[in-house]
């Protein structure tokens, strides 16, 4: 029944191949009016949405953990070696970047995935940019040791702009704010697939309206 | 009819800020800053100092740069620009509204949140579902 009211009146004869157009707005339709799409989105919809509430109750609570430790950070340390007129502005990249993928759900729509990459080193990111790069494989073990002194060097780096001695409250700042990253890029997923289910959700009661 | 929306992949996207210095420094101790060969920064320190006009360039210019794929703006500092988040309404960069140390979040005020909640208004429902 919908099929046929999609096709277009305008002369075309029912042994007649419809157009483009009109098949491909009754594909969307069939992808819609599948059985229990519109319930799934439902779902997704209210699980992303819970989920990004979730986080960001969670992300308050680390971030004031975090500003308390950079306060008793200052407290020890002293305000003028620990605020923003201590920052150059050197060229120096991010240690810790996003990867953004495309999750495509058999819908023309799609969402973003990010995926968080903490101290990446300066070297990698260069890597990372020039694609004709090789790399050869090394064993497991050295790729652990590797990874786990890359990540101290680069955590050092960056603590090493407030001063060569660093009390160990800033090194727990440090640490979580690592953690509100984290935190924040999840609620970022969670956003980027409630938006998705909204805006399906959103054609579907906009169709039906009309 | 809809298009597709476009989703632009990245390897190494970046993380923008626009928040107190207490904040902006702590994600900076997290390795997020960057700062490119013509000295722009990733990051928006906002002061009792900072103007509204500066607060909108840097919004701007953040939702606009393509190697950038979050932007966290602090919750106050989004109210201040309100109706420039609002219209903001595309999937990368993201936008997320974080609390500040005197300003502790509010879903009410989130414009995501606000847009979404249009699917559970009493008007949405019942003219869609008669």
């Amino acid at each position: 029944m919908e099929e046929r009211h999609l096709i277009p009146e305008s002369g075309v004869a029912a042994d007649q191949e419809p157009s483009q157009e009109a098949v491909e707005v009754v594909n969307r339709r069939e992808v819609r009016l599948r059985p229990g799409a519109e319930e799934k989105l439902v779902l997704q919809f209210m699980d992303s949405l819970n989920s990004y509430l979730s986080f960001s109750h969670s992300l308050s609570s680390t971030l004031g953990q975090a500003w308390m430790e950079l306060a008793s950070a200052r407290h020890s340390m002293g305000t003028a070696r620990l605020n923003t007129s201590l920052l150059d502005l050197k060229f120096h990249p991010a240690s810790t970047t996003l990867k953004i993928a495309e999750c495509d759900d058999d819908s023309v729509d799609a969402k973003a995935r990010f995926v968080l990459r903490k101290w990446i080193s300066s070297e990698e990111v260069g890597e990372d940019e020039d694609s004709n790069s090789t790399k050869s494989p090394e064993p497991a073990d050295d790729d652990d040791e590797v990874c786990y002194s890359q990540v101290r060097r680069e955590r050092a780096k960056s603590l090493s702009v407030f001063g060569i001695l660093i009390p160990p409250k800033l090194r727990a700042a440090q640490q979580s704010f690592e953690r509100a990253l984290e935190t924040l890029v999840e609620m970022a997923n969670m956003q980027s697939s409630f938006l998705y289910s909204f805006h399906q959700l959103h054609q579907e009661v906009e169709d039906t309206k009309e | 009819m809809a298009n597709r929306a476009q989703i632009p992949t990245k390897s190494s996207a970046l993380i923008a800020m626009i928040a107190d210095e207490d904040t902006v420094v702590g994600f900076l101790l997290a390795g997020v800053g960057n700062v490119d060969i013509r000295r722009k920064t990733n990051y928006l320190i906002v002061d009792s100092k900072t103007t509204v006009k500066q607060i909108e360039d840097a919004f701007k210019e953040f939702t606009t740069r393509e190697d950038i794929a979050i932007v966290l703006i602090s919750q106050y500092v989004a109210n201040m620009i309100r109706f420039l988040v609002d219209s903001y309404n595309k999937p990368v960069p993201a936008i997320l509204e974080i609390p500040s140390k005197d300003h502790p979040y509010d879903p009410a005020h989130d414009s995501v949140l606000s847009r979404v909640k249009y699917l559970f208004s009493t008007e949405s429902v019942a003219s869609g579902r008669r």
